[in-house]
């Protein structure tokens, strides 16, 4: 193992696990390295450094990050999407964080640098993040997190009209959280006497959340972005409302993009209270348009972890964290 | 100048992992040595040890460890520890229940925490054999944190939230009773209300057979006869580890929480040999004029003190040179007290000595008792026109004085006296 970890060491090349025949003593080493994982854990690490097949590594990397999980918090990781996070819902600190990398570098034969770390806040980030290493692909772009004031920095929609408390964005799609307050204008007279969010307003809050990801996280060509004012609704397809949702309710929004193909975006969204679906919508489309960017110059993909964003509206990067507090 | 008092006390020793097993230990002279598996190998020369028992804590990998009921520590917190971390954080729990303090009490402006250890060259060395190995990004992220010297007060700080003072000590042996002077001065100042003086030693192969190169240790194989300070045959200390806590309060403190204090702390001297790096100056100058400042300090006199817990580690050389400066300081007419080593027991905690035997001092004030200087067959003629006690005396002492010397020729005495 140390063979291998030493001439890979510093490099920043992804390490494809084929190289040489999987050994008894690797295996010894493997097993060691995992003993406090589950059996299952051990099975695709192993798996995995004899075919060399991708397949295996979410199994390898949600075990080794259930075994740093406190035992108490372990059952959120048995059935969890790629939204679970790290920090929030797994209390996993930056320090832990770290000793998860050391086990992962280790078990997958592979170097993972700070920089790239700091950009990993859901399973699903992480999932993606070693399956790119492993394959040799490019990086995604981080998951951006953006508070209320973010939002309205970018955003062509204001309040009273905005319909989003936080959100999200991933080069994969985009998730937000609204919280029905009783003071929405509406709710007035949508109905008498018994406040309902309208679905249509539901839907809107959907169409807002794709306008954030066209804004904030959608691939463009080299030097344009899309401009906030070409953006408008043209359609939608297949949308069911299925709960009803009043005031103290938190909507919980996800959108994924389906096509993109100037100048239509067309996105599948869901809604849901806690665990509960509340609505969906198969498709809605938006038609957008590009602007010459002005602020930035075109950067590696790479380097674009340290913040640039791509937006015109050129706001500060969400602030990162740093380990160590020496 | 307030007053200050010691109100509680936590203790894992090679004599006992509580207050009670201790007291026991001290008032029956029963040792804690025993032929330490580790020193079992023939290339060592050195085969008695004092470990602390109960704690299992011989992997370099925190997640390997046992420790006793009712002890459970979490993993976030233990992966910053080093053995003797543990050992302070069990000491600490102990001493905050035993002087009631609530977690308003632990955990504000006016409490803080001094603490003395060697470090961890059990993890160091690890950590350091693993960088070579395997690359500094394959280390664990809290190595240095769990193995250097400071690591009691990073964790125990961080851990039990303490907002005042914290910083840790480094005069080898005499570290921790440097921590509780220093501690006792910012409470007589008025800085702080209440301090916490931690000293603790991982006690295990790594820490103490390094001292058998500068063939400090003791070569004895049997363990009853391995530490016998001031006996004319006496060859060396024997090592042990563990942790003690001790809480100090001023006297508002110790009056608005109606505590019991243990005694009081009456004050301190220090002085320096200005001679050898290793070695204590053979006529004891420096401890003699430590012991001076501490009485002039104090306002006592030689003749009023009734208890020496001597520093005496069972080396030829120190103990010698203690002796000569207690005949000094105890040459006035009526000037006879009791003086044992209590390292005949416990053996030699390094950095954790000046604490250890502090809590045995305020143990034998309050329960009013005398520990006898245990293993000794012949006395050294040196040691002759001393009153050293062989068993202990069921007789309570008024006035104290606790002493440690470390490398570099660093002296500490502390005065303790009777609450009242």
């Amino acid at each position: 193992m140390s063979e291998a970890a030493q001439s890979h060491a510093g490099s920043t090349k992804p390490f494809v696990a084929m190289g040489k025949p999987f050994a008894p003593k690797d295996e010894a080493a493997l097993r060691e390295s995992l003993k406090r994982c589950s059996p299952s854990t051990f099975e695709a690490a192993v798996q995995f450094s004899k075919t060399g097949n991708p397949e295996h590594l979410p199994a390898v990397v949600i075990g080794i990050i259930e075994r740093f999980v406190e035992p108490d918090l372990r059952t959120k990781l048995k059935d969890a999407d790629d939204d679970l996070r790290l920090i929030e819902d797994l209390g996993i600190d930056s320090l832990t964080m770290m000793e998860i990398v050391i086990l992962v570098e280790e078990v997958l034969q592979m170097s993972i640098n700070n920089d790239e770390l700091r950009n990993l806040r859901t399973v699903g980030d992480v999932k993606t993040f070693i399956d790119c290493k492993v394959r040799g692909l490019e990086l995604p772009k981080p998951t951006k997190f953006l508070p209320i004031e973010q939002i309205a920095a970018v955003m062509p929609i204001q309040p009273p009209f905005l319909f989003l408390n936080e959100a999200s964005v991933s080069s994969s799609g985009a998730n937000g959280k609204y919280k029905i307050t009783g003071q929405e204008f509406f709710l007035q007279g949508h109905f008498k006497d018994n406040p309902v969010m309208p679905a249509s307003i539901m839907l809107e809050a959907l169409g807002q959340l794709a306008v954030l990801f066209l804004l904030e996280g959608a691939t463009t060509e080299p030097g344009k972005v899309i401009s906030p004012t070409t953006i408008f609704f043209t359609g939608c397809e297949g949308v069911r409302a299925h709960r009803v949702c009043r005031p103290g309710d938190i909507l919980t929004l996800s959108i994924k993009p389906k096509r993109m193909k100037m100048p239509l975006a067309t996105f599948e969204g869901a809604i849901r209270v806690g665990q509960e679906k509340a609505a969906i919508a198969e498709e809605i489309t938006m038609t957008f348009g590009f602007a010459e960017a002005t602020h930035h110059q075109p950067v590696p993909a790479n380097a674009a972890a340290g913040g640039v964003n791509g937006s015109a509206a050129g706001h500060s990067p969400a602030p990162q964290r740093t380990a160590v507090n020496a | 100048m307030p007053r200050v008092f010691i109100t509680g006390l936590g203790f894992i020793t090679s004599i006992g992992n509580d207050r009670a097993s201790v007291t026991r230990s001290l008032r029956e002279l029963r040792h804690g040595f025993e032929l330490y598996p580790p020193f079992q190998d023939a290339s060592i020369p050195v085969k008695v040890a004092a470990p602390v028992r109960g704690f299992s804590m011989d992997s370099t990998d925190c997640e390997d460890w046992a420790f006793p009921a009712p002890y459970s520590i979490k993993r976030e917190v233990l992966r910053g520890m080093a053995p003797h971390g543990v050992y302070a954080w069990c000491a600490m729990l102990q001493a905050v229940a035993d002087a009631k303090l609530t977690d308003a009490d632990v955990s504000n402006p006016e409490t803080g925490l001094y603490a003395a250890s060697g470090g961890s060259p059990f993890l160091m060395g690890h950590m350091l054999q693993r960088m070579h190995e395997v690359g500094v990004m394959r280390c664990s992220p809290l190595g240095i944190v769990a193995s250097i010297s400071g690591t009691v007060q990073f964790n125990l700080v961080a851990h039990f939230k303490i907002k005042g003072s914290s910083c840790g000590f480094a005069s080898a042996c005499a570290s921790s009773s440097h921590a509780l002077g220093f501690a006792y001065d910012d409470l007589a100042l008025g800085r702080q209300k209440r301090m916490f003086v931690v000293g603790a030693e991982d006690g295990n192969l790594d820490a103490i057979l390094p001292f058998a190169g500068m063939r400090a240790l003791s070569l004895q194989k049997d363990p009853d006869l391995a530490s016998r300070p001031f006996d004319v045959a006496r060859d060396g200390f024997v090592g042990t580890g563990g942790g003690v806590v001790i809480v100090m309060e001023t006297e508002e403190e110790v009056a608005r929480r109606g505590a019991t204090p243990y005694c009081e702390v009456l004050g301190w001297g220090q002085s320096s040999d200005g001679h050898n790096v290793a070695i204590s100056h053979p006529d004891g100058h420096g401890l003699r004029a430590a012991m001076e400042n501490a009485l002039r300090a104090t306002g006592t006199r030689s003749e009023d003190v009734d208890y020496v817990n001597a520093h005496a580690t069972s080396t030829p050389i120190g103990d010698t040179s203690e002796a000569k400066a207690l005949k000094a300081i105890f040459a006035t007419p009526g000037a006879r007290p009791a003086v044992s080593s209590t390292k005949s027991l416990t053996g030699h905690g390094l950095s954790l000595a000046g604490a250890m035997e502090s809590g045995f001092c305020a143990l034998a004030i309050r329960d009013g008792f005398m520990p006898g200087s245990a293993h000794i067959t012949r006395l050294d003629p040196a040691c002759e026109g001393l009153n050293i006690i062989r068993s202990t005396l069921p007789a309570q002492p008024h006035l104290v004085l606790n002493n440690v010397s470390g490398f570099g020729g660093a002296n500490v005495s502390l005065v303790f006296k009777k609450a009242s």
